[in-house]
């Protein structure tokens, strides 16, 4: 009778056992749940911005190292202060580069630059898309595009 | 971008988890009910590992097989090798075959599942009762068959022509089946010797080989022939004599003639031809019989299919034997004349079981009724200890026969047969199957030997096919044929196995 | 480094500290018919390693995910469960004259994978090493593929194991991802060249070159893993792998579908020309026609998951040996995921998928909030390996596919599977981490 006692024990621990783990998953479920509410809070938040560039190296310091700018849809770079993005330094062209944004992708386009525009270290000819995290490089002054 | 694609695959992700879901809900729940009754589940095995199986007896009530439970475990024994192709084994690690399979739930008991029962028994904690076997096979007979092969691989099937009972069926090379049977944790490495060995102990020759028949098929185109209405015993080719020394020109292919030994070439009937086993003349019977002819009237011997010994769901499996290229698993079409005439002396793409040629033999002495074969008398109370219950609970038996062919087509064959063995110029050939030779005065035998050609230098098969007593007024109680594997010449090997295998049994049967 | 709170991934990871042990008691209580509660070391152990990993988190301010460490947790603690309950002989070391049962040396190479992971997390704060030497990477995994060709020997019907004296390895599960680190430099480079380039055939869009001929290169790899190691599942792993990596990064579902093709005409062929593949094809097909046989495993799995049924045989009740063999051979490393069908039942079999979804959903999620393409691309290779890795060998465990020899994740005996699975982990946790702060705002960095 002992036996009987034990099986019956073991179906009551099994029990207990499977809905642990359901129990689990359940909290799993509520915690992916309120993710999914926040990231579309969190994304509503963002869609003023379409990206940044994140300032790498710079040796004039103008735009200074380790600031972001934010981009809008049409960004001019160049040593002249009507840029958009206006970059102090002596290997920049005055209208050095043209960064859009068009429909979903970034893209670049050298301007007829002196010393050309360079994008993860390959010189462009022509306009390049560009993704998140490629590296800029205008003159001396190494950006990054960031979301 | 790359937020758009990755929330795509998710879905794509998603979707696969959900097949293999789905995959996973099959086998647990729609298909598990029929999981667990296969006999090789481990779960059936667990219960069967201590559960007692019936024994199984010969004819004459000794034990061939038989199992004890120690230690929670079933362990079977089995006494004798030559009835492992019979028998079979029934192991906790390989599964069964043979009668073990066929029989599996008779022997522990388990026979029609009754869930109330089985509930009722689970309650009560009451085992299964084991149920024995008797064999229609005398095990003197399966032995002295056995030791009349000795080393060689071949097979003997004899069966009672009246009744379709199985009186020996023997397999060589065969093998200790206990080894196989007993505790599994050892069983591996027997069987991988057995799985690797050259020989092929695990082939049931008797029941699975094929093999080129040779001249013992003239039997079946003589019987077919004669009960078309193609020829009469007397019917003569008249080119034929000129043929045996120049050859039979068929289609532009030249049919010769075998080594007669001398014996100088007339112009034969059936009885002479199958005497002296004429090539020429059987090739002319096949051509005048023809091919639908012949392969309608193979097939009512029960070529071109599957055949079974026993009962249906209780069988022994045969494979099927054939008189042209199997096609689709049947006989095709012949080729040709050339195919047909050389199909109707034995060679071509015929190929043969000896189980079935024990059967045509079967047929022509039952007067043309082909019996079905059967291997199992009755099943029993489990009885302990080494004697058959009294309590019989089944029997098993003659259900009747088929008519194949005439009987007068039969009686013509028979006695042309009878001629192969005791006539003047067949004795050159099939003399050794006479069954005088080996005591039995007063009966006679009739037979068939065949030396199936395989090419090349290779030895050819040694066949026999007979019956006896087969005289005129005499009543077949053995059919027998005897296949020895590369065993040379007919006449030589299995000539001899056939008439003493005989002859043992007369004496057998007659002593008691 | 500042203080990172990760409130939820502990309030996650709680229960399944109690989960552990729960199991063990189950599984001692109907083993051994006496009311013990099972091995509390290893119990005790695998909650320090937990909780350990989520405070070195907290106390590096990794600011990560916090829902793959727990659903990593719960699928190695079902699995740490199910390796307690198996024969412990099946597997083990012996180290410093500790003879290690099997669980103990899976527990033992949880801590190595989680130290691992850990370093990997907390330490890999620019990913430039990952990105730059993407063809140091490429010609590591050459090395390791080669090695397994030439000093590969075989357990069950594959060849992919080294022995390297004390231990056994598999270069595999490392090659796995260094594969994906290369591919999704690649693939990120080569993304950011290139104007969308599209070259027709009929009314086929084939991949333009720099995307067709890594194609080639590595289908031609996979067929030569499928015949000369005999090993179909990693192939299809590595395949799969690259082709939804390439579909990501492209979104062309026409580049995955022309992949495919070219594996099963790849695969076609090989199963015409080789015996292993056509042996293990007309397996797949029919394992009921030789259940003694070459249809042994399968035949075998497929009995255990009927005998599970809905709702399991209990813990420590299923059949796993029989008169003293398993019931289905390698029943720790690729039928693991069986075995637990067989005794949680198909309850616990697709809660243990719903772990293993959790993980996938948040692994993506991980790949969508990635700062830039590398990263993204990155966490999609990372996890649809495991993903794919996972639905390969359940499926072939149930049949759906032909069956392979590789772990499930995370639940297999196997360390070196386990260290390469949380290897990953790691990086998933980096890139979560990264693309939540960005290196530019650490002050440190």
């Amino acid at each position: 009778m002992t036996g009987d006692i034990l099986r019956i024990l073991l179906l009551v621990l099994q029990l207990g056992f499977v809905a642990l783990l359901y129990l689990v998953l359940m909290r799993f479920a509520g915690s992916l749940l309120k993710d999914l509410r926040n990231a579309e809070e969190v994304q509503i938040a963002s869609r003023s911005g379409i990206g940044r560039l994140s300032v790498l190296e710079s040796p004039a310091d103008e735009p200074p190292a380790g600031t972001t700018i934010a981009l809008g849809p049409i960004n001019s770079i160049g040593r002249n202060v009507n840029n958009t993005i206006y970059v102090e330094d002596d290997f920049v062209s005055t209208n050095h580069a043209m960064l859009t944004f068009r429909g979903r992708s970034w893209f670049v386009e050298d301007q007829g630059s002196t010393n050309g525009t360079y994008v993860n270290g390959h010189r462009i000819d022509r306009p390049v898309a560009l993704s998140f995290g490629d590296e800029l490089t205008i003159g001396r002054v190494r950006m990054r595009l960031d979301r | 971008m790359i937020a758009t694609n990755v929330r795509r695959l998710g879905l794509y992700l998603m979707f696969a988890f959900a097949v293999v879901s789905a995959s996973i809900a099959w086998w647990q729940v729609v298909e598990a009910p029929q999981l667990a009754t296969r006999a090789d589940n481990p779960e059936v095995l667990a219960a069967r590992r201590s559960l007692l199986r019936g024994t199984i007896f010969d004819a004459t009530g000794q034990v061939l097989a038989s199992s004890v439970v120690a230690d929670g475990l079933s362990r079977r024994t089995y006494t004798d090798a030559a009835f492992t192709h019979v028998i079979g084994y029934a192991s906790l690690r390989f599964g069964s075959t043979g009668l073990e399979r066929a029989y599996e739930d008779v022997l522990v008991g388990q026979t029609d599942p009754n869930p109330i029962r089985d509930l009722v028994n689970d309650v009560l904690d009451r085992q299964p009762q084991p149920r024995d076997l008797t064999l229609t096979i005398d095990k003197r007979l399966q032995d002295f068959a056995a030791a009349q092969l000795g080393g060689d691989a071949g097979a003997v099937v004899a069966i009672d022509p009246r009744t379709g009972a199985v009186l020996a069926m023997v397999s060589t090379p065969t093998f200790d089946a206990t080894p196989i049977s007993g505790d599994p944790d050892v069983a591996q490495e027997p069987m991988d010797a057995l799985r690797n060995s050259e020989a092929e102990p695990l082939l049931p020759r008797a029941r699975q080989g094929l093999y080129v028949p040779g001249s013992i098929l003239k039997v079946l185109t003589a019987a077919a022939a004669l009960d078309a209405g193609a020829i009469t015993p007397e019917t003569t080719f008249e080119d034929q004599p000129r043929e045996e020394v120049e050859g039979f020109v068929v289609d532009g292919f030249t049919v010769r003639e075998h080594d007669l030994g001398g014996i100088q070439p007339g112009l034969w009937p059936l009885s002479e031809a199958l005497q002296v086993s004429s090539n020429i003349y059987f090739a002319h019977v096949g051509l005048e019989l023809g091919a639908e002819r012949f392969v309608s009237q193979a097939e009512r011997f029960g070529f071109c299919e599957p055949m079974a010994i026993g009962p249906a769901g209780r069988s022994l499996a045969v494979s099927a034997s054939y008189v042209t290229a199997p096609f689709d698993g049947e006989c095709g079409p012949f080729s040709g004349d050339v195919e047909l005439a050389t199909a109707a002396f034995g060679q071509g793409s015929t190929q043969v079981t000896p189980v079935q040629m024990a059967l045509v033999a079967a047929a022509i002495a039952g007067d043309g009724v082909m019996p079905r074969p059967y291997v199992v008398r009755d099943v029993r109370a489990h009885a302990e200890g080494g004697t058959p219950s009294e309590s019989v609970l089944e029997t098993f038996g003659s259900g009747g026969g088929t008519r194949v062919i005439s009987t007068e087509a039969a009686r013509a064959t028979r006695a042309a047969m009878v001629d192969a063995v005791n006539g003047g110029l067949g004795r050159v050939f099939a003399g050794q199957a006479d069954i005088t030779l080996y005591g039995i005065g007063n009966e006679r035998a009739a037979g068939k030997t065949g030396t199936a050609e395989l090419g090349g230098e290779q030895a050819p098969h040694s066949w026999f096919i007979g019956f006896a007593p087969a005289q005129e007024e005499g009543t077949p109680a053995i059919a027998v044929a005897v296949l020895v594997e590369r065993g040379g010449s007919g006449s030589g090997r299995a000539a001899p196995i056939g008439g003493q295998v005989m002859a043992e049994w007369l004496r057998l049967s007659g002593g008691q | 480094m500042r203080i990172a709170w990760r409130g939820a991934e502990l309030r996650l990871l709680l229960p399944i500290l109690v989960l552990v042990p729960f199991g063990f008691a189950i599984t001692n209580i109907a083993l051994t018919g006496t009311l013990e509660v099972g091995p509390l070391h290893l119990a005790i152990g695998y909650a320090v390693m937990l909780l350990g990993a989520h405070l070195v988190l907290v106390a590096f301010g990794n600011r990560g995910d916090q829902l793959i460490l727990p659903a990593v947790g719960a699928m190695g603690g079902i699995g740490l469960i199910m390796l307690n309950r198996l024969p412990q002989d099946l597997a083990g070391t012996s180290a410093l004259g500790i003879e290690l049962g099997m669980a103990g040396t899976q527990l033992l190479w949880f801590g190595v994978g989680v130290i691992s992971m850990l370093v990997i997390a907390v330490g890999l704060r620019d990913d430039g090493i990952l990105r730059h030497y993407k063809y140091t990477w490429a010609a590591v995994g050459i090395l390791l593929l080669a090695a397994t060709f030439i000093f590969g020997y075989e357990v069950n019907g594959a060849r992919l194991w080294i022995d390297l004296g004390a231990v056994s390895v598999q270069p595999g599960e490392i090659l796995k991802i260094v594969l994906v680190v290369f591919i999704a430099a690649y693939l990120a480079e080569t993304r950011t060249l290139l104007t969308s380039a599209r070259v027709r055939i009929g009314f086929l869009s084939v991949p333009p070159l720099p995307y067709f001929l890594p194609m080639l290169a590595l289908f031609a790899v996979v067929m030569l893993i499928v015949v000369r190691l005999n090993d179909l599942g990693t192939a299809l792993l590595f395949f799969g792998t690259f082709l939804t990596m390439l579909f990501v990064a492209t979104g062309r579902r026409s580049y995955v579908l022309i992949g495919l093709i070219l594996f099963v005409v790849g695969f076609f062929v090989a199963h015409r020309l080789f015996g292993h593949v056509q042996l293990r094809v007309d397996v797949w097909l029919d394992p009921f026609a030789d259940p003694l046989g070459a249809g042994f495993q399968p035949v075998r799995a497929l009995y255990a998951l009927g005998r599970g049924g809905l709702f399991g045989e209990g813990l420590g009740q299923g059949l796993v040996t029989l008169g003293g063999n398993l019931t289905i051979p390698y029943v720790h490393t690729d039928f693991i995921f069986t075995a637990i069908a067989e005794e949680l039942g198909l309850v616990g079999a697709f809660a243990l998928l719903g772990f293993a979804a959790v993980f996938v959903f948040r692994g993506l999620r991980v790949a969508a909030l990635a700062r830039d393409d590398f990263s993204g691309l990155l966490a999609v290779g990372l996890t649809a390996s495991l993903a794919l890795q996972a639905l390969i060998i359940i499926g072939g465990n149930t049949k759906l596919i032909p069956l392979t020899g590789i772990t499930l994740p995370f639940v297999s005996y196997g360390g070196s599977s386990i260290l390469a699975s949380f290897i990953m982990v790691g990086l998933l946790l980096s890139i979560s981490h990264r693309s939540i702060v960005g290196t530019d705002a650490e002050p440190d960095a």
